[in-house]
């Protein structure tokens, strides 16, 4: 009896697409709250900013205003969103790109860029990997990112780190959609985790990613994707939707930007869409192009750039 | 094995006696078959014209042509010949497959059926001898197929010869009745079948032509034997009908069941 | 009813399924389908190849296969299964290249000599075949363990009977009963222990493994040829009884 309710409206929940909210975003750090229209005017182009659609022009800053809101608590609130897994997937992200490996003793190491990486999460695994699992002291990476306390974030966290200081190591603060300061065909591995979904142009940071890799280089994504099994996935959305933002306004006192965080996710294209994007910058993809993670919650996308045959 | 041992002393026998005209019984039995033959022709115009319309739209058949082997096919290049989809291709061997088993079934039941049926009614050894001969003609057609496209028979296969054998002699027993009455299920039920496949094949003709591929001789062959088996099965159907299968005693309990079984023996058969 | 069940059949039925298709139609009109490698993982995976024997089935031997072919270490990604891509294209190319040995399939027969016959042509492709893997056998223990791992472990088996189906088929078997079946698994067996007879293999030319090879034949054989008298007999006799009865007047 019970269960057959629970059923019924985990059945529904499958169903419903849960209205955005309409209380007010605090967005203490923006500036552009009092001016931010809530129509955008028919000429502009627009994108989706969560459930909202707004002008292009302001999704940057809205989620700017986001990041550094949750910058200090980004660790925490992946946390919750994950149950702690995300560290198992980053983990397993890493190994699978198994960077630095060479197969001579000598070789120049890999030239790595990761993006929307500021607090450093992934590069840091991915220079212990490269030293030492595969020998690899003169890989070095870049960690790129829009907002500048996330960067700060990383900065920090580095110190307590052996890369600290080192060239090895270096910070960028780059549009993903228009990295001009890094070179065409400098980069082997391009990384992206839990950020491409906050970009306003995915096409056009899928060409620049493109543009930097060399031929042969790996563009690698780590993103939250769909859920391939119907009944996990009435109880995930059920759960994103209801309780993480829940958590976020006793934890960090902001149910604003984790309510932005889940629409974002449920915004963002599922595994083949995604795929075909990466294919139509130009990407040759392994096998089907993606691997799902613990049912489709997240998901590994790769990409090779060809190389020009002579 | 011994089974075919025995039909072949049967066709030996035969040769030697007076051959009856059962290609023509309406000459014997007019009055009362004529309306049965009548509803038969209509329903076998029914399944020839469900292939023929598909026919109209495909190229006129060319002549008939030897099997091409590979270096056949090399030497006459087909313009835009593209690798067959793998739906195409699964439905290929399911069809192969499931054609081969029928056949098998269909010979073994025949087989069965023809001792008890002739020690009782000699006048039908030529019509059991005629269809029988027919059916493994289909038979071997089907084995050289399958061979030559590298099909995998049905796993079945053991359990098919045992329940056929069962079949042909459980009916046989029955009555000339039954025994008749299970031909006609069985025929009806693989008259329906071949028929669809006709269908699809044309249809796959159809697309191919129509996205400018050629469909090669092997297809166009294909159709043309399974149109040719499907009207001597339906053929077998009218035999059966003009020899009283009506007449059988639980004649809907009957052939209700050989058709229910036949429908699922294909579906396994199909995928097993 | 059975018209309708044909019509939405043309969704492929494997469609769930992401093994290379065990028994595909094979077309003599029809260009064969596209096999498991694209033509860049075909290039890096031939150029990785002839480093087998030196490094063994691992990543390195993967990195200098795209180093060779013109790519970046890094692009190794490009392979989901990893260094199993290795042993699967190996027992890929070396299951197509036996319809190469013209010697054995169509052999130029000196005057009065009988044709081969089926059995024949199954050992020597065998033979050939287990040959093949002659200059990679110091390493093919690494490949064996490779494709005990268990979400490697179908595409090994899939790889192992389609072998022993294109033997028989190059062969010239024509059986489409229950024999097929038979057939095919003896010989994978057969194949399998003798593969992994030869990796101990220290004798010159392989002599040890060829009478292994040659005492397993045997083997099935005689089992095949018992199995074979048991089933004549028990049909004769079943096939006997009845005639009896209807002899006695028994309407059956």
């Amino acid at each position: 009896m019970a269960s057959r309710s629970v059923f019924r409206s985990l059945w529904r929940a499958s169903k419903l697409h849960p209205l955005p909210t309409r209380a007010p975003r605090c967005f203490s750090n923006s500036t552009r709250l009092a001016e931010s229209p809530t129509q955008p005017s028919n000429h502009e182009k627009t994108t989706h900013f969560g459930f909202e659609t707004v002008p292009e022009a302001e999704k940057e800053s809205r989620v700017a205003g986001v990041f550094s809101n949750v910058a200090a608590s980004y660790d925490t609130m992946n946390d919750f969103m994950s149950l702690g897994i995300h560290r198992l997937w980053k983990d397993h992200f890493v190994r699978s790109l198994n960077p630095g490996s060479s197969s001579t003793v000598d070789s120049p190491g890999w030239k790595m860029l990761d993006i929307a990486g500021g607090t450093g999460d992934i590069a840091f695994r991915l220079l212990d990997h490269a030293t030492d699992i595969n020998n690899s002291p003169s890989s070095t990476i870049i960690i790129s990112d829009i907002n500048p306390s996330m960067l700060a974030e990383g900065k920090k966290r580095s110190l307590a780190t052996s890369y600290a200081n080192s060239p090895r190591l270096s910070f960028l603060v780059a549009n993903a959609e228009d990295l001009n300061t890094i070179e065409s065909n400098s980069v082997d591995l391009y990384t992206v985790a839990f950020g491409i979904r906050n970009f306003t142009n995915k096409e056009k940071a899928l060409r620049e990613a493109y543009r930097v890799l060399k031929p042969g280089g790996v563009f690698a994504c780590l993103e939250f994707s769909g859920v391939t099994n119907s009944l996990f996935d009435a109880v995930y959305k059920r759960w994103s939707f209801s309780a993480i933002p829940l958590i976020g306004q006793l934890v960090a006192g902001d149910r604003a930007s984790y309510q932005y965080l889940v629409e974002s996710i449920e915004k963002f294209p599922k595994q083949e869409e995604f795929r075909d994007m990466i294919k139509d910058a130009g990407f040759m993809v392994p096998g089907k192009g993606w691997e799902d993670l613990t049912g489709g919650i997240a998901a590994i996308h790769k990409g090779i750039k060809p190389v020009e045959k002579p | 094995m011994a089974l075919y041992a025995c039909s072949k002393r049967a066709s030996y026998l035969v040769a030697h006696l007076p051959v009856y005209d059962f290609l023509a019984p309406s000459l014997l039995q007019a009055p009362r078959a004529s309306h049965q033959i009548r509803r038969l022709n209509v329903t076998k115009r029914c399944f020839t014209a469900a292939g023929s319309s598909g026919n109209q739209s495909t190229s006129p058949s060319q002549p008939s042509r030897t099997p091409k082997s590979g270096p056949d096919a090399a030497s006459n290049p087909a313009p835009l010949n593209k690798p067959l989809t793998q739906a195409q291709r699964d439905f290929l061997t399911s069809a192969l497959r499931v054609n081969q088993a029928g056949e098998l079934a269909a010979t073994l039941i025949y087989t069965a059926q023809t001792p008890p049926i002739v020690s009782s009614h000699p006048h039908l050894r030529p019509l059991m001898k005629h269809m029988y001969d027919q059916e493994a003609a289909h038979f071997s057609t089907f084995n050289s197929l399958m061979a030559k496209h590298r099909i995998r028979p049905t796993a079945m296969y053991p359990v098919w010869t045992l329940a056929a054998s069962a079949l042909g002699w459980g009916t046989a027993i029955m009555g000339r009745e039954a025994a008749m009455a299970c031909t006609e299920a069985v025929e009806t039920e693989i008259g329906g079948h071949y028929n669809g496949q006709v269908r699809v094949l044309l249809e796959m003709a159809e697309q191919m032509e129509k996205d400018g591929e050629e469909i090669g001789g092997e297809l166009r062959e294909l159709i043309d034997t399974i149109r040719r088996i499907r009207d001597e099965e339906l053929e077998h159907l009218d035999h059966a009908v003009e020899n009283d299968a009506k007449q059988a005693v639980p004649y809907e309990l009957l052939t209700g069941v050989i058709r229910a079984g036949c429908r699922g023996a294909i579906w396994v058969s199909e995928r097993v | 009813m059975a018209i309708r069940t044909h019509l939405p059949r043309l969704r492929p039925l494997s469609k769930r399924i992401a093994l290379p298709i065990l028994r595909p139609y094979h077309s003599y009109d029809h260009p064969p389908p596209p096999g498991p490698f694209t033509p860049t993982e075909s290039s890096i995976l031939s150029a990785a190849i002839p480093h087998i024997p030196s490094h063994g089935f691992t990543h390195t031997t993967l990195s200098l296969g795209t180093k060779d072919a013109g790519y970046i270490d890094a692009s190794t990604n490009l392979f989901p299964n990893g260094t199993f891509s290795l042993v699967h294209y190996h027992l890929y190319t070396q299951r197509l290249a036996l319809a190469k040995h013209e010697h054995i399939l169509s052999p130029a027969l000196k005057e009065r000599e009988k044709v081969p016959g089926v059995g024949w042509k199954v050992k020597a492709l065998t033979w050939e075949r287990l040959m093949a893997n002659r200059e990679i056998i110091h390493r093919w223990q690494e490949a064996l363990a490779f494709m005990a791992q268990p979400s490697h472990m179908p595409t090994a088996i899939s790889e192992l009977s389609s072998l022993s189906d294109e033997i028989w088929f190059l062969s010239g078997d024509t059986s489409v009963d229950t024999s097929w079946y038979m057939k095919r698994a003896s010989l994978s067996a057969i194949y399998a222990a003798t593969e992994l007879f030869m990796t101990t293999d220290k004798s010159p030319d392989f002599i040890d493994t060829r009478e292994f090879l040659n005492r397993r034949f045997k083997d099935v054989q005689i089992v095949g040829g018992t199995m074979g008298n048991v089933a004549q007999w028990a049909g004769f006799t079943a096939h006997a009884g009845l005639n009896v009865l209807r002899s006695k007047g028994v309407r059956i």
